[in-house]
């Protein structure tokens, strides 16, 4: 195998990620492991997971580099982060929340990257901290698209059974199963909220639970919407919610500028169909604005740059000098732990090499996709 | 920001499949090939699958023969794993227990049954070689599937577009010709054509065949031609059917009955014996 393997970083619902290094490139690789199952054979999400992300090619999308498939299991390279996002609120926050500067930096790098997404119809429809991913230069790079699904028009009859609790949408929780890029909007503007806090904006614990915590914020829609949004998706059934008048998000967020508050609550519209774009998010003056600069150019006709906001890191110096020696014992231990892996890898190249005997040598469709240069 | 939605066969892997390749005649290979989508539709049906899924396994199953050759894999196996894997795609997925028992009635249907048609199929044990055989055929056709397509499995299906050229045609209203073009896009699964040419261009195909069964008149001298509202070129329609019509061509009762020999790798290793040199 062309991949040396280091310590884990990160479990998930259903793979377990360990640092690596490729042997060709020397470059520092995460491999996602996914074990095939004799009673299912190879997971749904991988099969998503590897179809969709083959195709996206993006600075704020996590670069699936390669795949490795034995007998046992399938071997996913991506490009390597230091952290997801839950991991760096918990290190970098106060109290977990963000300082605005890296708040909107991650908000224009997810909406970037959910952006790029939807005009390539993936939906993701998992987004949530620990599913985006930050790499040691501040990039925000969406990741886990075990759950992601292509999609054409119609979008219908879609599973139900997505995106975790905490950030599924109001009408994904109603039972909807045409929903589209919406659901994913949503996600963000619960992401943008807790990156805000520090902590998760709505807490439910199970799918009424949750739709309540949500009607407990937002407001209870009047019947009026209730019945749009099903008449919009038939499948979804009604019930009676208890009303809840609209709490300002300012006083949710007292932290939060004005114009974060107004992009915020674009996001978190109840009503699908209300909810911004990605692409029309991006336009919001909360990114465009130029404020108490009013001999700028108007903000419309400026072109933003790709990170026209700075590097959260920059002013972190002292972090990066940890990082620095931090990296330089995980080096130390990397080749302590190399030595061990040899022996593993050993393993591996005797299964690839039996395979190839068994006739099952790579075909012509899938060296010419060779992720790997 | 613009990709290929769906990856069709080039003109190379047309000209010379793998098939061809290990010495299996064209001929044998389009039979095998059609008749393996017949046991998806016919698994399908058992099965109570949606229509989605099982055209979406007969699609990749159709791909795969442009990267595999017949004698490496059995249409009987490859079928079966396209079928899962298509469900799980689909979001509706197979227990494997289920697919297993049907693939594995349809299988012996196929070897045992006389052509007069008295047949009784003998159940096999959870516990038995048969079982697991085929559970492992199971997962390595799907593996091989998805290796070999490189992961590429996604399937833009024709309905939709069906619908949407009728209606542009003022057709809505025409029932029968809307079901008919609707059974010649099924037809045409059982055939290459999907990996071979776009979607407008089949949907065209089975336009074109329903009015002309029906006798309805469509605009069709140029610079009036239908098709090209649907940016399909003539000659790449006319292929369409002519795959389509073959497949109603009448048969020798030998022709029907050599494929049914050939459902496995070990079938078609073990022809390729005795017709060696052809
Ligand atoms: N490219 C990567 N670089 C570094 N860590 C990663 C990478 N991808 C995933 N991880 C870590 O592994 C965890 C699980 O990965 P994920 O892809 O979300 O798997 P699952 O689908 O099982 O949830 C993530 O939450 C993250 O902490
Ligand atoms: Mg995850």
């Amino acid at each position: 195998m062309n991949y040396v393997q280091a310590r884990e970083t990160g479990e998930g619902t259903y793979a377990t990620v360990y640092k690596g290094r490729s042997r060709t490139t020397n470059e520092i690789v995460a491999l996602k492991e996914i074990h095939l199952d004799a009673e299912e054979g190879t997971p749904s999400t991988a099969i998503r997971e590897i179809s969709l992300m083959k195709e996206l090619k993006h600075v704020n999308i996590v670069r699936l580099y390669d795949v490795i498939h034995t007998e046992t299991k399938l071997v996913l390279i991506f490009e390597y982060c230091e952290q997801d996002l839950k991991r760096y609120m918990d290190a970098h926050g106060d109290r977990c929340a963000l300082d605005p500067m890296t708040v909107r930096s991650f908000m224009y790098q997810l909406l970037k990257g959910i952006a790029f997404c939807h005009d390539n119809r993936v939906l993701h429809r998992d987004l949530k901290p620990q599913n985006l991913l930050i790499n040691k230069k501040g990039e925000l790079k969406v990741g886990d698209f075990g759950l992601a699904r292509a999609f054409g028009v119609p979008v219908n009859t879609f599973s139900n059974e997505v995106v975790t609790l905490w950030y599924r949408a109001p009408d994904v929780l109603l039972g909807s199963r045409t929903y589209s890029t919406s659901i994913d909007i949503w996600s963000c503007g619960c992401i943008f909220a807790e990156m805000i806090s520090g902590v998760p904006l709505f807490r439910g614990r199970d799918n009424q639970d949750q739709l309540l915590h949500i009607m407990r914020i937002v407001g209870t829609p009047e019947d009026r919407v209730l019945r749009k949004i099903a008449t919009e998706s038939p499948e979804i059934q009604l019930k009676q919610y208890p009303r809840y008048p609209k709490i300002p998000f300012s006083q949710v967020l007292p932290k939060a500028s004005a114009q974060a508050l107004d992009l915020l609550e674009k996001l978190l519209q109840f009503d699908p169909s209300k909810r911004l774009t990605a692409a029309d998010a991006l336009n919001h003056p909360y990114f465009t604005g130029t404020v108490n600069m009013t001999y700028m150019p108007s903000a419309g006709a400026m072109q933003l740059p790709a990170y026209n906001y700075p590097n959260p890191h920059a002013q972190q110096q002292q972090q990066q000098q940890q990082y620095q020696q931090h990296a330089q014992t995980q080096q130390q231990q990397q080749q302590a732990a190399y030595a061990q892996q040899q022996a593993q890898v050993y393993a591996m190249q005797q299964a690839q090499a039996q395979a190839a005997q068994q006739g099952q040598v790579p075909p012509a469709y899938y060296q010419q996709q060779n992720y790997h240069r | 920001m613009s990709r290929a939605l769906y990856p069709l066969a080039s003109l190379e892997q047309v000209e010379k499949s793998p098939s061809r390749e290990d010495g299996i005649p064209a001929d044998l290979e389009e039979d095998l090939r059609a008749y393996g989508c017949k046991l998806i539709h016919q698994a399908g049906i058992l099965l109570k699958q949606k229509q989605v899924a099982v055209a979406t396994a007969q699609i990749l199953f159709q791909r795969f023969w442009f990267v595999t050759s017949m004698k490496q894999f059995g249409i009987g196996d490859v079928g079966m794993g396209a079928l899962y894997l298509a469900s799980k795609l689909e979001e509706c997925p197979l227990r494997m227990r289920d697919l297993i028992n049907v693939y594995d009635l349809l299988l012996q249907r196929a070897a045992h049954a006389p052509p007069s048609g008295d047949f009784r199929y003998a159940p096999m044990s959870y516990f038995g070689n048969a079982f697991y055989d085929l559970k492992d055929a199971l997962v390595v056709a799907e593996m091989q599937v998805l290796k070999r397509l490189g992961f590429d499995v996604h399937v833009v299906l024709p309905y939709g577009t069906l619908v949407n050229y009728m209606r542009l045609l003022d057709l809505t209203g025409r029932e029968d010709a809307v079901s008919r073009a609707w059974g010649y896009l099924n037809d045409a699964l059982q055939t290459p054509v999907y990996a071979l040419y776009p979607v407008p261009t089949i949907v065209s195909a089975a336009i074109l065949l329903a009015t002309r069964h029906l006798h309805i008149a469509l605009p069709s001298t140029p610079p009036n031609c239908w098709w090209e509202l649907f940016d399909a070129e003539w000659d790449d329609v006319w292929s369409v059917c002519g795959y389509v019509m073959r497949l109603y061509r009448t048969r020798s009762a030998e022709d029907e009955e050599r494929v049914k020999g050939m459902l496995t790798k070990k079938d078609v290793r073990r022809w390729l014996e005795e017709h060696g040199d052809r």
